[in-house]
């Protein structure tokens, strides 16, 4: 599967896909999106570099992505923000918006173009989701084409 | 054209495309083809998604169904046959 | 007397699908709609969030995506754990 012409369109289609899924990470508060659908983006477009490339380059290139690591940190992130709440309110109250802290700018009520610095502990939930999920999907793309390489051998 | 009738004609012409695609997958003995119409499929029911205006779903439905399964369904393919087999 | 019986329930299945398209309310037009309006109008002020989608799937239904998150990291420990014993490392 690693023709000039897949290699051609990879080379101009990836940072593009990979920039978008980050957008839709990041921006989970105000656009449509949200971490699921953004890491399962950015999970595509990594799919697409797995599969352009040899084996010997993808097996040296991912050999040190630390992808069980973002996985743990990722699901552990996201249950920790939602104990956050516990400190005098209840699981998963959204205990940083309107307090100042990052993500935690005033939200206006009312129609409005929406800020990067509003939302409080759903944006910090976006991140975390969307790293675990692209982890995840990434490494069983990663894992399938390893093996199965491996075993033709 | 108000917008209502236009709706109507990209529903049906989804609708239409959805069948298509889905007859399609199913009818094809080259499996790689056969991934491609399965793609296709994921990818006009997105579109629909986006009509009935969801559109979390349908950046859900593109990533997943169009991008990662199709790239699954292709490793699994290339490292058995490509043929359909019939005993 | 196979092919019979397939084309009986294809046809009665056709005939409810049908009823049931017919049936339908106009889109955009719900039976009840008292969780939506309360669910947009309070969102902002409940949750801080622009993205009504994402204020419900976070903060109002926050148990529902604990589990989902749950069954995509199980499900990844289960294939890596299958699929790792080979000596491949990721």
């Amino acid at each position: 599967m690693t023709t000039t012409i897949i290699k051609t369109t990879t080379r101009l289609l990836a940072p593009l896909i990979l920039v978008f899924g980050l957008y839709i990470i990041l921006h989970g508060h105000l656009t449509p999106g949200g971490g699921f659908q953004g890491g399962a983006v950015v999970a595509s477009g990594l799919a697409l570099l797995i599969v352009a490339h040899e084996h010997k380059k993808v097996k040296e290139l991912f050999e040190r992505a630390p992808l069980s690591q973002l996985e743990s940190i990722g699901a552990l992130g996201f249950l920790g923000t939602g104990l956050l709440g516990l400190a005098g309110y209840t699981f998963f109250k959204n205990v940083i918006a309107n307090s100042g802290f990052l993500f935690g700018g005033k939200t206006p009520i009312g129609i409005n173009p929406g800020y990067l610095n509003t939302g409080g502990t759903l944006a910090y939930m976006n991140i975390f989701v969307g790293m675990k999920v692209l982890a995840g999907l990434t490494s069983i793309i990663l894992i399938f084409f390893l093996i199965l390489k491996e075993g033709e051998k | 054209m108000n917008f209502l009738g236009f709706f109507e004609i990209a529903q049906i012409l989804v609708g239409i495309g959805l069948l298509v695609s889905a007859i399609v997958a199913i009818r094809f003995k080259n499996l790689v083809a056969a991934v491609i119409a399965m793609a296709v499929f994921s990818l006009i029911l997105s579109l629909e998604f986006y009509l009935l205006q969801a559109p979390d779903v349908a950046i859900a439905e593109a990533g997943v169904g169009a991008g990662l399964t199709t790239a699954m369904y292709l490793l699994a393919i290339k490292n058995t046959t490509d043929e359909e087999v019939i005993e | 007397m196979r092919n019979a019986l397939g084309i009986v329930v294809f046809l009665a299945f056709t005939f409810f699908l049908l009823t049931a398209a017919f049936e339908i309310r106009p889109f955009g037009e719900p039976v009840h709609r008292e969780m939506d309006n309360y669910f947009i109008m309070h969102a902002q002020e409940e949750a801080s969030a622009n993205n009504v989608v994402t204020s419900i799937v976070f903060d109002y239904r926050g148990f529902d995506t604990l589990g989902e998150a749950t069954v995509l990291f199980t499900a990844v420990a289960g294939v890596l754990m299958a699929l790792r014993s080979r000596g491949v490392k990721t």
